[in-house]
């Protein structure tokens, strides 16, 4: 009995001490910081490369953070192949999975707008205030039925690259790769210098964006993938197929010749890769052909690759054309924090911000504050040919972005098969072809 | 009571695979015959679907890609099937003879089978490609010409299948050695006192009582190759001009390509037209 009673008292006695040491502890102790701040989560799908995405995020997020001190902001985005982006974001935006962020590819804007995938970003813009900084074609670029639904945050053209100690072994004037009679003269040489060391002389796009390196020829001789036209039995005025006109005919006339001069269609395509391990002297390539060669090799990359700011022409005295591609930066529907998803947007297009990333990684500005502003001065000491690249933006068309584009794209696919295979002169291929895209257009 | 409920009984035991059978695959069967009788893509799916009847099923058989896809479907098939076949039997059959480290062989053999699809696809996909593959390496090494094996249209299906049946003959391999072992092998020894030679052992012996393992084998492969597209996505995308699009990859370019999800939904429903029908044929076979 004594025994449980001194017991009882000790017990009390620890009990008394515990809960004063714990009430001490809950007095004194300061609230933690982060228990008060609002938890968010920002979520993006964004295309391949990563790397570009670790600069422009970890950039960006630091200075949304600084916005918004009440906040805990955190960024989680998944970085896809390209092949597998459109697909993957769409799947995810069908099962109203809420995403903040994605990377969207020009041509892919329509179909996913019309699809109710995007949010309508067009007050948004207005108040930001900066369409005029960017170039009319690019800020287009990120419209459909003139309601803005991205940004286009950078942009990359394609230009003639070649080795010049292949060109010199082979006798070739770089010079003369500028006329369509001069690059078809210049593929045997080539050829006969450079295939017993398995070196192709030119290179030629059979891969699925073959039509991509078709549309520049198309548009040099004033051609256009589509027109509008009246008369569509739903929409009134609609696009038809105009890529098989006299000038869509003609430049695939030239892809024919470069056939038949044994310059041979690549089906596989490892963007650029295959020039930087020299299997080829000479390839039309987009501008991320730069970030195939090491950093540590762009100080003296013009002393062995040369850059010439052009596709072939018809005649010397003829205007040049290329391609701009690039990604658009967009909000769907379904992100939940849309307010905070776009001031993270416009942050990641700062010129401080986004500038960092295009000299690290070699592409080309869409506003002009950085394409001519004092960025521009920065970049053009560090990028290769980046006057150059930049000369070739106001000849830059894009493709078209309408969601029946892939269908039509996969049309003048076909076409340019047919003549590469030798199945059917340019003419009826490009007719056969557009009676199918104008199926597809509704017509 | 007690006695409906000891009738009723077995049938409280299928729920669980009754419920997975309806959630996983009649459920999904009926939902791919609705949107098919609906117009409905990646443009219009947040919206009302609306219904079209037949209209889908109009314009996918007035689609001659379409055919074209049967017709390599076909070819594709029917390579990759007799090869697999083929060459899985007698594998087999040769694993199945008194050969020392058998075991370590059909292990070896067993490896093409557990890797990814993509990746042997991927792998396939250099071995053939037409500048800088190793096989047109080995045959300009032996002087001879470079072979368009994914360019040429003539061609390419056939690269496709020789990867197919490097990617499938092991799981032939695999059953038919299973069917081997399962025979009893004093069969053998009174066909031998008998006088019976090998071969009329194997033929007499060997495949009729096989037939079970060979007609499973075949409708298995027969529908895995009808239905895969992995090979066909990486190493082609069903180019050249359509020459190696076979009717998997046609249905799939239709719905996640072009974001035409009825169009995929109708030529789904063909597929498994396709795979029922070769069943049946096989299941007759085996009955026979």
């Amino acid at each position: 009995m004594k025994i449980s009673k001194k017991f009882t008292s000790t017990n009390s006695v620890l009990a008394i001490l515990l809960s004063l040491s714990l009430a001490l502890v809950i007095v004194i102790t300061p609230a933690p910081i982060k228990a008060q701040q609002q938890q968010v989560t920002l979520t993006a799908i964004v295309a391949e490369p990563k790397e570009r995405w670790d600069i422009l995020f970890n950039n960006a997020l630091q200075k949304l953070r600084q916005n918004h001190p009440d906040m805990d902001i955190q960024i989680d985005y998944r970085v896809l192949p390209y092949d597998a982006t459109r697909t993957q974001i769409l799947t995810a935006l069908v099962g109203r999975t809420p995403i903040d962020l994605i990377s969207v590819d020009q041509p892919w804007l329509g179909e996913f707008a019309e699809g109710g995938f995007l949010t309508d970003l067009t007050q948004y813009a207005n108040t930001w205030g900066r369409e005029s900084d960017w170039y009319p074609t690019n800020w287009d670029g990120g419209k459909y039925n003139n309601k803005v639904y991205g940004i286009w945050a950078w942009t990359d053209i394609r230009a003639m690259w070649y080795w010049k100690d292949l060109l010199n072994q082979a006798g070739v004037d770089p010079n003369s790769l500028k006329t369509w009679k001069g690059y078809i003269a210049d593929a045997k040489p080539l050829n006969d210098a450079l295939n017993k060391q398995g070196i192709q002389g030119m290179h030629l796009v059979g891969a699925d964006h073959s039509p991509d390196m078709w549309y520049p020829y198309l548009w040099m001789l004033g051609g256009e993938i589509l027109e509008q036209k009246s008369g569509h039995p739903t929409n009134g005025t609609y696009w038809f197929p105009a890529y098989n006109s006299t000038q869509g005919v003609r430049a695939l006339e030239f892809i024919k010749q470069e056939i038949d001069a044994g310059i041979k269609p690549q089906t596989n395509h490892f963007w650029g890769q295959e020039f930087a391990d020299k299997k080829f002297a000479v390839m039309l390539e987009g501008s991320w052909l730069l970030g195939t060669f090491p950093r540590e090799q762009w100080s003296n990359f013009t002393q062995s690759v040369g850059m010439l700011p052009m596709f072939p022409v018809p005649n010397e005295t003829d205007k040049t054309a290329t391609m701009m591609g690039g990604w658009i930066l967009s909000i769907p529907e379904t992100s939940t924090n849309k307010d905070l998803s776009w001031e993270l947007l416009t942050i990641m297009l700062e010129p401080d911000v986004l500038s960092p990333m295009l000299q690290r990684e070699g592409y080309l500005p869409t506003q002009k504050p950085i394409g001519e502003g004092p960025y521009a001065a920065q970049l053009n000491t560090t990028i290769p040919y980046y006057k150059e690249m930049i000369s070739m933006i106001p000849i830059g068309h894009s493709r078209p972005n309408i969601p029946e584009y892939p269908q039509i794209a996969e049309n003048i696919k076909q076409a340019i098969d047919e003549v590469y295979l030798g199945v059917k002169e340019p003419k009826q291929a490009l007719d056969d072809a557009a009676v199918n895209s104008a199926k597809v257009l509704g017509w | 009571m007690s006695s409906i409920f000891v009738k009723a009984e077995p049938y409280f035991f299928l729920v669980p695979a009754l419920a997975i059978l309806l959630v996983f695959l009649i459920f999904p069967l009926f939902w791919n015959i609705y949107i098919s009788f609906h117009d409905i893509s990646l443009i219009t799916i947040l919206n009302e679907w609306e219904y079209i009847g037949w209209t889908n099923f109009i314009d996918l058989f007035n689609d001659p890609n379409f055919y074209t896809s049967l017709k390599i479907t076909l070819m594709f098939v029917g390579g990759s099937v007799a090869l697999q076949f083929g060459i899985g039997l007698l594998m087999s059959v040769l694993l199945h003879q008194q050969i020392r480290a058998s075991g370590v062989l059909r292990a070896i053999f067993i490896i093409p089978w557990t890797i990814s699809a993509v990746i042997a696809a991927f792998s396939f996909k250099f071995i053939f490609d037409d500048n800088f593959g190793i096989l047109n390496y080995i045959l300009n090494q032996l002087g001879l010409q470079s072979v368009g094996w994914l360019s040429d249209p003539n061609i390419v299906i056939w690269s496709l299948v020789i990867a197919n049946v490097w990617y499938g003959a092991p799981f032939t391999i695999l059953f038919l050695t299973a069917g081997l072992l399962s025979l009893n092998p004093t069969i053998y020894e009174a066909a031998v006192m008998d006088g019976a030679t090998k071969l009329r052992s194997f033929r007499h012996i060997t495949l009729p009582l096989l037939r079970p393992f060979i007609v499973i084998n075949l409708v298995l492969i027969t529908m895995w190759s009808v239905n895969f597209f992995d090979i066909q996505l990486v190493m082609t995308g069903g180019g050249p001009l359509f020459a190696s699009t076979t009717a998997s990859l046609y249905m799939y370019r239709q719905a996640f390509e072009f974001g035409l999800l009825s169009q995929g939904a109708v030529a789904g429903i063909i597929l498994i037209v396709i795979n029922l029908s070769v069943a049946l044929i096989y299941l007759k076979f085996l009955r026979r």
